[in-house]
Order: C-alpha cells, then sequence, then structure tokens
C-alpha cells in the first residue's frame, strides 16, 4: 500500500528523520511510537506530501508522492496534529468544502458527510461555528474531515492529545472501526494506546526506525527467552535446588523472601513451556506453588530498551511521565472493555505491570 | 480550485471586512464621481477614478493581508497541501477571489457612466476603457500584495509590507525624477543598493569574504561606468524604476488613450507574481 524508501529529512544541520524505510500492507492498523521530536510528525508530513523529503522516496498505492501528486494524495485522509480548520465555519460546510477539495462527486458529497459526522459524532454540532466548538469537537471535525473521499489509507497523528478521557475512547474505538476497512497509520507517545490499537508498531528514536512488528514480536525479539515468576512455599535453598534439577532451567533469581515463601524469577529458553516441569520439580521437593505467572516484555520495556540503545536519555523520562498520565487511559480501557462486553488480551500487560512492582516492592522490603 | 475560490469568497462576506473594504471603495468612487463628474463637468470617468487611487494602497494590502499568511498560522495550509489540489489550482483559486472581492465595486463603478450618459456629456469608451485599466492596475497590485502574504504567517506584517511596497511603487516617478545624468544622487543611490545587494549576499552565503568581494568589485565598475558611461547608467536605472512604477501605466487611460501596452505590463506583473506565489509554497515544503 505505502512504500517508504530510504526517507532523510534535514533542517539546517538537524537530522529530523534519518534514513527510514518502511512497507505498509494493506488493511492493517500501524502505530509510529516515539518520544516527542523523534520524527513521527515530519514522517507523517512527508507521507501526505505536506513537506518534501530531503531524499528518499514515497509511494502510495503505486503513485509517487512527489511525481503524481494528485494520484497519491487522493488515496490518503490525513489528520495533522493540529486539526487545519477553517475557524469561520459550520462543521458541515467545512466538511462540504474539503469534499469538493478532495474531488467528492457532486451527488455523493453530501451523503458522504452527512456519514461522516454520524460516524464521528458531530451531528449536533453541524450547524455551530467551528470555533465556538471544544478541542474534542475540533478534533472530530478534522477526524470526519479525513474519512472524506473513502480514502484507502488514513493517517492520524496523535489523534486522542488532548482529548478528555470519554474522548479518547470514543475516538479510539472509532480507529478500530475504521481498521476494519481502511489501512490506518497513527502516531502515538502513549504506549498503551499503541498496543491495543495497532496490529503492528514502528518504533522511532532520533529520526531513526529502531524496530517494527507486532507488539507480541517487538516483546519477544528483545528477550532470549520469558521467565517465569514463582512463588512456593519453602526456604531459598531448597526452592533453588529443586528448581535447577529441571532440565532447561539456566538461571533462577530469588527475588523474595517472606513467611517462608520464596519469590524466583526463572529463565525459560525460547518457546519452551516449563511449567509443568517446574511445579511438579516443586512438588517432589515438598515445595508446594503458591503462584506461577509468565512474563514477557512489555511494550515499554521494549520501547525503553530500543530508546536506550538509540542513544536516547530523554525517553527514559517521557516514559515516566508517561506512566503518571497512562493511569488514567489504561483504566478506562477496561472501563471500556467493560461496555463492551469484551475482553482484551492486554490484561497481561496490566497484570504484569503489577507483577514487577510486586517484585520491586518486596526487594525494597528486603532491604 | 473553485472550492478554494467559493470558500474563500464567501469567506470574505461572512466576516466584517469584505463589507467594510466594499463600503470604503463605493465611499470614495461616489465621492470622486460626484465632484469630478457630475460636478466638474469631466467626461471621461477614469479622471474620477484615477482621483483616488490612493487608497487602493490600504485598500488592497487590507484585502489580501489574510491570504496565505493566515493560512500558514492557522496551519491550513495543511489541508489545501494535502488535498489532490495543484499547486496552481490553490494559487489560482485564491487569486480569483481577491479578484472577485476587488472587482465587487468596480461592477458598479461601471454603473456611473450609464448614470453619466442619463444626464447628458460622457465619453462611454475612455470611460469603460478606463475601468478596465483600473481594473488591470488593481488586480496586479492584489497579486503582488499576495505574493508578499506568502512570506509571512502575520496578517499585519504582510499588510504592512504590501503597503510599503504599494507607497514605494506609488512614489517612484517623482523620486525617478531625482536621478539626472552625472548627480551624486544617483551614484550615493547605486552605492545603497549595492551595498544591499552584497549584504544579501554575505548573509545567504554566510560567507564575509563573498559579501565584500561582491561589494569591491561592484563598488570598481560602478565608478569606472560613473566617470566614463554617466548617461547610459543613470538612464538604464530610471528606466527599472520606472518597470517599478505600477500606477503610472493607468495615467495613459486617464488620458483617454487604449493603452495595449499597460495591460500587457500589469499582466506581466500578474503572471510573474502568480508565479512567485507557487514558488513560495512549494519552497516551505523543502525548508
Amino acid at each position: 500500500m505505502i512504500q517508504v524508501e530510504h526517507l532523510t529529512k534535514r533542517y539546517g544541520s538537524h537530522l529530523a528523520v534519518d534514513d527510514i524505510s518502511f512497507e505498509v500492507e494493506e488493511g492493517i492498523v500501524y502505530g509510529l511510537l516515539g518520544p516527542n521530536g523523534a520524527g513521527k510528525s515530519t514522517t507523517m508530513n512527508i507521507l501526505t506530501g505536506y513537506l518534501s523529503a530531503s531524499s528518499g522516496t514515497v509511494s502510495i498505492d503505486g503513485h509517487d508522492i512527489l511525481e503524481e501528486a494528485g494520484a497519491a494524495k487522493a488515496c490518503v485522509g490525513y489528520l495533522p496534529e493540529q486539526p487545519p480548520l477553517y475557524v469561520d465555519m459550520t462543521p458541515r460546510e467545512y466538511l462540504l468544502f474539503v469534499a469538493e477539495l478532495k474531488k467528492v462527486k457532486r451527488a455523493e458529497r453530501i451523503e458522504q458527510v452527512e456519514q461522516a459526522m454520524e460516524r464521528t459524532g458531530l451531528i449536533e454540532m453541524e450547524n455551530r461555528l467551528i470555533k465556538n466548538l471544544s478541542k474534542g469537537y475540533r478534533q472530530r471535525v478534522g477526524l470526519a474531515a479525513a474519512l472524506l473521499g473513502n480514502p484507502k489509507v488514513i493517517i492520524l497523528d496523535e489523534p486522542t492529545v488532548g482529548l478528555d478521557p470519554a474522548q479518547v475512547i470514543e475516538i479510539r474505538s472509532l480507529i478500530k472501526e475504521l481498521g476494519k476497512d481502511h489501512t490506518v497509520i497513527l502516531s502515538s507517545h502513549i504506549l498503551s494506546e499503541v498496543s491495543t490499537l495497532c496490529d503492528k508498531v514502528l518504533i522511532i528514536a532520533k529520526g531513526k526506525l529502531v524496530a517494527q512488528g507486532t507488539p507480541e514480536e517487538l516483546a519477544q525479539r528483545l528477550t532470549a527467552g520469558s521467565a517465569l515468576n514463582i512463588t512456593a512455599l519453602g526456604e531459598a535453598d531448597a526452592v533453588m535446588n529443586a528448581l535447577l534439577t529441571v532440565p532447561g532451567v539456566s538461571e533462577v533469581q530469588i527475588t523474595g523472601q517472606q513467611n517462608g515463601e520464596t519469590s524466583v524469577t526463572v529463565q525459560v529458553p525460547q518457546g519452551e513451556d516449563l511449567r509443568a516441569a517446574v511445579s511438579a520439580a516443586l512438588a517432589a521437593a515438598g515445595c508446594p506453588v503458591l503462584g506461577l505467572t509468565t512474563a514477557s516484555m512489555s511494550l515499554e520495556d521494549v520501547f525503553l530498551q530500543l530508546t536506550a540503545q538509540a542513544g536516547d536519555e530523554e525517553a527514559q523520562e517521557i516514559l515516566e511521565e508517561q506512566e503518571e498520565d497512562a493511569l488514567c487511559p489504561e483504566d478506562l480501557e477496561f472501563v471500556q472493555d467493560a461496555v463492551e462486553g469484551t475482553v482484551q488480551p492486554d490484561g497481561e500487560i496490566g497484570q504484569e505491570d503489577d507483577a514487577s512492582a510486586q517484585a520491586e516492592q518486596e526487594e525494597a522490603d528486603e532491604k | 480550485m473553485s472550492a478554494i475560490f467559493k470558500r474563500e469568497f464567501k469567506s470574505y462576506y461572512s466576516g466584517m471586512m469584505g463589507w467594510l473594504l466594499t463600503g470604503v471603495m463605493l465611499l470614495f468612487g461616489g465621492l470622486y464621481f460626484t465632484a469630478a463628474n457630475l460636478q466638474g463637468g469631466y467626461t471621461n470617468f477614469s479622471i474620477a477614478l484615477y482621483s483616488f487611487v490612493i487608497v487602493l494602497l490600504i485598500f488592497i494590502p487590507l484585502l489580501c493581508m489574510r491570504s496565505f499568511a493566515e493560512e500558514k498560522r492557522s496551519k491550513t495550509d495543511q489541508l489545501l497541501l494535502t488535498s489532490p489540489v495543484s499547486i496552481t489550482g490553490i494559487v489560482l483559486g485564491k487569486y480569483l477571489a481577491l479578484l472577485a472581492m476587488f472587482a465587487v465595486p468596480v461592477a458598479i463603478f461601471s454603473l456611473y457612466p450609464l448614470i453619466m450618459l442619463m444626464l447628458g456629456g460622457v465619453d462611454l469608451v475612455a470611460s469603460y476603457a478606463g475601468i478596465l485599466g483600473y481594473f488591470f492596475m488593481g488586480a496586479a497590485c492584489i497579486a503582488v500584495c499576495m505574493y508578499l502574504s506568502t512570506l509571512t504567517e502575520n496578517q499585519i506584517i504582510a499588510a504592512l509590507s504590501g503597503f510599503g511596497v504599494l507607497l514605494v511603487s506609488y512614489l517612484l516617478p517623482s523620486i525617478q525624477t531625482l536621478f539626472t545624468t552625472g548627480s551624486g544622487l544617483a551614484m550615493a543611490a547605486f552605492v545603497v543598493i549595492l551595498l544591499a545587494v552584497s549584504l544579501i549576499v554575505g548573509l545567504r552565503s554566510r560567507s564575509l569574504t563573498l559579501g565584500a568581494g561582491v561589494f569591491v568589485v561592484g563598488f570598481v565598475l560602478l565608478t569606472i561606468l560613473f566617470n566614463t558611461r554617466s548617461a547610459v547608467l543613470t538612464s538604464a536605472f530610471t528606466s527599472v524604476l520606472g518597470a517599478l512604477a505600477l500606477f503610472e501605466p493607468f495615467l495613459e487611460f486617464v488620458n483617454g488613450l487604449f493603452s495595449v501596452t499597460a495591460l500587457v505590463y500589469y499582466l506581466g506583473v500578474i503572471v510573474l507574481s502568480l508565479f512567485l506565489t507557487g514558488q513560495a509554497l512549494e519552497k516551505r515544503r523543502w525548508n
């Protein structure tokens, strides 16, 4: 659908995007993840033809963004970071204008505009001036504009920034819905958002593409194997010895000891499931297993590790800052899931965060 | 293109600006029409038009200041540049909307010769030729001011620079007369211009030697030319100044002549300015 080859963008001596290449397949939701100033917006602006790359090519549905600009741009609906709205118009007027700008046929314009307004929940605001609308509604007008002309690709730059929690939920469920029949590329610096919304993630740090893949793939790629967190009743030595008898277990780390219970983390080689063997070995040694969970790296860990590799110290700060922010949206997702009556697999991430927090707590207690 | 044209034109009249500007033009038009044609007895309406040409120095910068500056400030240029419309389409759509805004008072002015016809003496041909010339002159000024509004995202700066350029252009004929052959003033003016050019060259290339070099070489050439072929130098200079005087060719129409040269000149200014506008938009994407 979209081919990006060796994209580079220079602002004077500053390298905003540094030799990025990737391919976007049809019908998949992509997430562009990176700390602020990593080059996400610049990349999106180049993909949509707003900026020109210093070198490298972008082709959308086979049309080069420079050579066949019109055809390429017709395939894309774009919502920039700040929605490009004419504030002296009403949403209806504005959307009709955008529809005409995007060369939607006259007969279909009104129908398409009404459809877009319905999808984004703008119907009750259609005749107010945009300047009197709140940030959330403005965002929706921008999103509705991106949907007009039924583009194959929808590119959203930080679509949920600055919205209140209820609006965040609405916009996210809309994006999920869009993902069913469009290719969506969204950028975000909120990890939980990307890991729940996106099928594939591209991580950008300091203008470089440092990793790409599904959230799970990325998590796997970075750990040589996964780990088991075990809590068993028994002394540390007994537990340790029992575990080391299990074939495949190479490293055992004691993470906590309390009331005769021992918590350990066991490194397991990639692709092997040692849960049964481990619990059998512990039972045989007279140490009943009280808890056993599998830990794989979350997207958060992946992100940290990768951005740290790229020499980005800021990422750490941003991540910390985000953890505070992320509390809200993440909690809300559970609310949302409850409302929708579905259970999302992202529960794992939450659990495992709890687990590591617990482990840290226990470590602190030890000291 | 038509979408941009329609939106732009409507937005002028949805706010106060469009009505205010049109009102001011009509007020002055009516005033000078009454004074020159109805009371003064002139049969050519162009004379009335020429008497309040100075109003254009305010009207046109105010009309054009919003054009591209506001799009850049509110980032709506992002919408235009990422939609399947060519740069030419954007520039023409915007320009034609401004032109249409200017055409409203001019269309009303073109009724005035008919009023004169009802009352008696009128030179219809000269009057309508004058209105055509006036429209072309305004169209050229609009193109220049629209280009200036692509250079900034501040409407006030766009308006002030437009006013400055039009004012200098308006005053050029009188400035021109200062430069007579062999006058020291001409030499001084050349040196100032040369200084400005070498300063720009020096700053753009970030090289002091290049800037200084340009200045020294230019200065030597100027001194030689000034001492040997002074007449050529000054006449070349005054003709360049003459070409920049936007309001001068219209005088032909006021004198009752239909000047094709003037219309071609205005068309040239329009095409050049629109081209530069397109280039300025294109350049923004590369920066």
